[in-house]
């Protein structure tokens, strides 16, 4: 095996520690948007109609999604080598594990949010409907709730872009 | 069971079956390729390589891959459901068989979880 100090440089490694600032900020938007898109969206249901604020989140919660995710994409190399191989896998396998299932949650939780904001933005109307658009979004926000949560966790572990 | 005063293939419901065939899909595609070890498209970090594998080994990583599987899976079943266009949408069980699917995948990587930690 490869030891991962000696392994050469990592795609988008030499910007890691401010591309993980930005993600942490991105994050809480993601979580904020996310949840307020659910929010709307039950307040919606209840009511049987949409709001505007409904329409609005339902454009800004999949877009924070969606720039949170490629962040992640471009920070995953150099945790995958100086975290998780360089680390975890060694002192805290369970802590890699967990770190695994916040990434299936992102991208499950990135679906059900735009799922629901492609529905909204259609214009479901009617009970049913609006009920399902708020099944859909909240869903997406504990999800994304859950993700968030354990990557502050791994991350107070072992940052990327730390030593 | 079907609601709504509007017609069957307002765009609305076009919407929201696509919407809710598609989380379906993605969900379906998402977990299939590592419950089945299909190979995927899987990058090597190290030696800056993308190889289609199906048990990526060290650091190479298979999370791109999966998403692409999931993401082409997702537009298969919105594309698909425009076959029904025109027929009534039933919301509830249309809505429960997609969470049914996502729910289907945190079972299955939660169980990953669990199992790790023996």
């Amino acid at each position: 095996m490869i030891d991962p100090p000696a392994a050469g440089p990592v795609v988008f490694e030499s910007v890691a520690r401010p591309l993980l600032l930005v993600h942490a900020v991105v994050g809480f938007a993601a979580v904020g948007t996310a949840t307020h898109f659910a929010a709307y969206a039950v307040i919606g249901a209840l009511r049987g109609s949409t709001t505007a604020q409904l329409r609005r989140f339902s454009a800004l919660a999949p877009a924070a999604l969606a720039a949170q995710a490629l962040l992640g994409f471009a920070l995953y190399p150099t945790y995958r080598v100086r975290v998780r191989l360089g680390d975890l896998d060694r002192t805290a396998p369970a802590v890699a594990q967990l770190f695994d299932l916040k990434e299936h949650l992102a991208a499950l939780a990135l679906a059900l949010v735009a799922a629901a904001a492609v529905a909204t933005r259609a214009g479901a109307k009617g009970n049913l409907r609006t009920w399902a658009v708020a099944a859909l979004s909240s869903s997406g926000a504990t999800l994304v709730w859950a993700a968030a949560i354990i990557g502050l966790y791994v991350t107070a572990r072992h940052p990327v872009g730390g030593p | 069971m079907t609601e709504g005063p509007r017609g069957a293939g307002s765009d609305g419901d076009v919407a929201l079956r696509a919407a809710l065939w598609g989380v379906s899909g993605f969900a379906i595609g998402y977990l299939l390729p590592g419950a089945l070890r299909l190979p995927v498209l899987t990058y090597d970090p190290i030696g800056h390589a993308a190889l289609l594998t199906a048990a990526p080994r060290g650091a190479q990583m298979r999370y791109y891959g999966d998403v692409l599987w999931a993401c082409a899976a997702a537009a298969a079943a919105a594309l698909l459901s425009r076959a029904l266009r025109g027929r009534p949408l039933d919301v509830p069980v249309a809505t429960a068989a997609a969470l049914s699917c996502v729910a289907l995948d945190l079972a299955w990587f939660l169980s990953r979880l669990l199992a790790s930690l023996q």
